[in-house]
């Protein structure tokens, strides 16, 4: 396989998992925080900012005046912020494009579908009163790429390439949001009846993550900020904890990277050497130091992609 | 003016005048369009549309679309598809393949000639500044021996047929000829929508293209490969023509590569794979001769492969077509294919040329000049359907325009009898209605060493305004699925 469409591939995948995360944090806050139980997270401005930290928009921070239909619209549609979803449908579709000879016919027009539904979407009715519909849209029809892709392809270097992509990409979602909704438990505390540990955000959290509900099945009791954690990094079974993520970029680079003797610096040793370090941590390490956790697994994730690129897809 | 009885062509407005490919003189469907006509009878005219939006949107979602660039911003749109196809008969087909594949070889031979022993010239058949002034004659090409000794591997012969009943052909397109994923397209479409009309007809598969193409590339391999590597280069996929590059590439199961994709080293050509280097053999190149390598070429082009064409020149690689090419499908060269024909092949022209006039020739000139409104005026050197005039829709200001155009550079021009197209029913959609549009028929072959295969299909293009005879893409025309009958 050409080693710039190696990269387009790798780019691919990852735009279509992005785009589902911001879909699904951006309509379970906007949607949770309705009815919320404390009213700072029922203040819409709490929850248009978090939407922004999370998609790393500087203006984040600031306590400047914020307009929901501007959030909204720059997050969702808007072909200026390159942040938005509109954007990263547009960059997955531009990468299948230029490796639309290896990929299957079918995979192509499900992105191409995606892609027309996005730009004829109207951010008017976006703004107004389609956010459901338009975060449903979007993350039902990433589920479908996810099929065509699995479904489709032939499971060999190309699928592997995407799969690495689709699992470093969800492990970068979905600690961005632990960071988001990190900040905002830490913010809320201390509102009425609400502890830092047993924050309404952890549910939030779950939701973000599509992760609740099993979450519910396996701990029978309602979350808080260990159990939380400890599902959405360190289970293995769940389907979108950093370990799972972790496990799969294992598998993966091992069927690209078939070579028995280890090479200390091949991203398959890497990748190898960070997935054993956290199978061996246990939530009490972590939950500790929260902060410094984020930092670390974002620049090993980092690290993985940047080795990727020299090894791979240097052209 | 006749009207006919059937649902859908109830409005049909014929003119006698026009070589209809479905009706004769008499007013009555031919034979072989009999049980279509009745099956397309069946449907009313508010079926037949929402068929067409539905083919419409199955082209437009595959991404089968090109970029229209205006002012604001650029749209995709889908290239327009008739879903009423035209149906040529085995005895008629056979005539055209024939033909087809005898020019195709007349071609090649004429190409190996020009650019080796030039005996064509010497003999005075050929005049020799033919030849040198032709913008796609490439002098590094003199001496070369291409691999399998093959110049023109794939050609699309543009044909039509006249109100005298007879194929002509209108041009040897040999360069890159392109569209030939639409037919493919069309007939996929047409499947799709109207499934059942297929049981009435045995009809040509078209799907074979890609695995005929790379099995007659190969044998053009370079000598010494065992088991030649075959890719695809495009100019990327901002092209317009991108889809078509991907879709061959994806049926031939070969890598579409860019020229960054590809480097030469001690004049092999390597591709840069995530496995480091792997040696490529044959290039089927969608690229211009002038882009293909900056070192021999145009310094400026960044789509091509620094040192390609020495490692071509050493017989290291394939590319296809060879490069210099071009210059055997110059307007000017098509009216010597009788001569170039019986030269090289000591056969007679199975199919006709269009007459053409040569504003070189003093002679010729002027009769050109004295009779524009009545002929075709053509530069030698352009493709698209650019720069053509069609001396009966001139006013008389445009007629002196054209003469001072042809004046000022008589080599550029040639000019012929004003050809009627021959005219084939074609659904309107603004109209909701079928009506009389011209076209004609695109022709692919491919030619190996020592094999050739013709497409059983082709591309019917449609000028879809009403009395245009220019059926490019590229100026507003459409196209039709072709089906060729089983004997």
């Amino acid at each position: 396989m050409l080693a710039r469409v190696a990269d387009n591939l790798f780019w691919m995948g990852r735009y279509i998992e992005r785009s589902e995360h911001i879909a699904r944090y951006l309509s379970v806050n906007y949607f949770s925080s309705l009815d919320a139980p404390n009213d700072l997270s029922q203040s819409r401005p709490f929850v248009l900012r978090s939407m922004l930290f999370m998609v790393g928009e500087p203006q984040a921070d600031k306590s400047m005046d914020i307009i929901e239909e501007e959030v909204l619209f720059n997050i969702g549609l808007n072909p200026e912020s390159a942040y938005s979803i509109l954007n990263n449908v547009k960059n997955a579709r531009e990468n299948a494009n230029s490796a639309r000879d290896l990929i299957s016919t079918g995979l192509y027009e499900s992105i191409n579908k995606f892609y027309h539904f996005i730009i004829n979407y109207d951010p008017a009715v976006l703004v107004k009163n389609g956010l459901h519909d338009f975060t449903t849209n979007v993350t039902e029809m990433t589920a479908v790429l996810r099929g065509k892709i699995r479904g489709t392809l032939l499971h060999n270097e190309a699928y592997a390439i995407i799969m690495m992509g689709v699992n470093i990409e969800r492990a970068t979602q979905i600690i961005r949001m632990i960071n988001a909704k990190y900040r905002d438990a830490l913010e809320a505390q201390g509102s009425y009846g609400d502890k830092f540990s047993n924050s309404f955000e952890w549910t939030t959290l779950l939701k973000c993550a599509e992760s609740y509900d099993m979450m519910r099945r396996l701990y029978k009791k309602p979350p808080n900020s260990i159990s939380t954690l400890e599902f959405l990094i360190l289970n293995p079974n769940c389907p979108r904890s950093i370990m799972n993520s972790l496990n799969q970029v294992y598998k993966h680079i091992r069927d690209l990277d078939t070579s028995k003797h280890y090479n200390k610096n091949a991203t398959a040793f890497l990748v190898g050497k960070v997935r054993s370090e956290y199978e061996y941590k246990h939530i009490e390490e972590i939950e500790g130091d929260i902060q410094n956790f984020i930092e670390d697994i974002l620049s090993r994730l980092v690290q993985i992609s940047t080795k990727m690129e020299k090894e791979y897809f240097n052209y | 003016m006749t009207k006919i009885k059937n649902q859908i062509f109830s409005s049909y407005q014929r003119n006698p005048s026009l070589y209809d490919e479905i009706y004769d003189n008499d007013g009555n469907v031919k034979d072989v369009y009999k049980k279509l006509f009745d099956l397309y009878g069946e449907h009313s005219i508010d079926d037949y549309a929402s068929l067409n939006v539905k083919a419409r949107s199955s082209f437009f979602n595959q991404g089968i679309t090109f970029q229209v660039y205006s002012k604001k911003k650029s749209q995709e749109k889908i290239f327009p598809f008739d879903l009423f196809p035209r149906i040529i008969d085995p005895k008629e087909w056979e005539f055209i393949e024939r033909g087809a594949i005898q020019r195709s070889k007349a071609l090649n031979l004429f190409l190996w000639d020009i650019y080796h022993e030039k005996k064509i010239i010497k003999q005075g058949l050929v005049p020799m500044e033919l030849i040198s002034s032709s913008g796609n004659y490439l002098h590094q090409m003199m001496g070369v021996d291409p691999p399998g000794d093959i110049y023109n591997h794939i050609s699309g012969i543009d044909i039509i047929k006249h109100n005298d009943g007879n194929y002509y052909v209108l041009e040897d397109n040999i360069r890159c000829p392109s569209e030939v994923s639409y037919v493919i397209c069309n007939r996929t479409a047409l499947k799709r929508a109207l499934f059942g009309v297929f049981n009435h007809y045995q009809t040509h598969t078209v799907t074979d293209y890609a695995e005929n193409l790379l099995e007659l590339l190969e044998t053009t391999k370079p000598h010494g490969v065992d088991i030649p590597v075959c890719v695809v280069i495009t100019p990327g996929m901002y092209n317009s023509a991108y889809y078509e590059h991907s879709y061959l590439a994806k049926t031939m199961g070969v890598e579409l590569v860019e020229g960054r994709d590809l480097f030469v080293e001690n004049d092999f050509v390597y591709m840069k794979t995530i496995r480091g280097p792997q040696k490529v053999d044959i290039i089927y190149r969608r690229i211009d001769d002038l882009f293909i390598d900056p070192l021999e070429f145009r310094p400026d082009s960044s789509l091509g492969v620094p040192g390609l064409f020495a490692a071509y020149k050493k017989g290291n690689v394939t590319i296809a077509n060879a490069p210099g090419t071009g210059v055997a499908d110059d307007k000017a060269v098509y009216t010597y294919m009788p001569e170039i024909i019986k030269y090289y092949l000591n056969e007679e022209p199975i199919l006709n040329n269009v007459h053409t006039y040569h504003c070189s020739r003093p002679d010729e000139l002027k009769y050109v000049l004295d009779n524009i409104h009545q002929l075709v005026i053509k530069p030698v050197d352009e493709a698209g359907g650019y720069g053509i005039s069609i001396g009966n829709r001139l006013t008389k200001e445009e007629i002196e325009e054209v003469k001072k155009q042809v004046k000022s550079d008589p080599r550029r021009y040639v000019a012929q009898p004003i050809m009627s197209l021959s005219v084939h029913p074609t659904y309107i959609a603004k109209k909701e209605s079928f009506e009389q549009r011209h076209v004609d028929l695109r022709v692919f072959t491919v030619l190996g060493k020592e094999k050739e295969f013709v497409l059983k299909g082709g591309l019917t293009r449609v000028a879809l305004k009403k009395g245009n005879l220019i059926v490019n893409s590229s100026q507003g025309g459409g196209s039709k699925d072709t089906w060729v009958l089983k004997k």
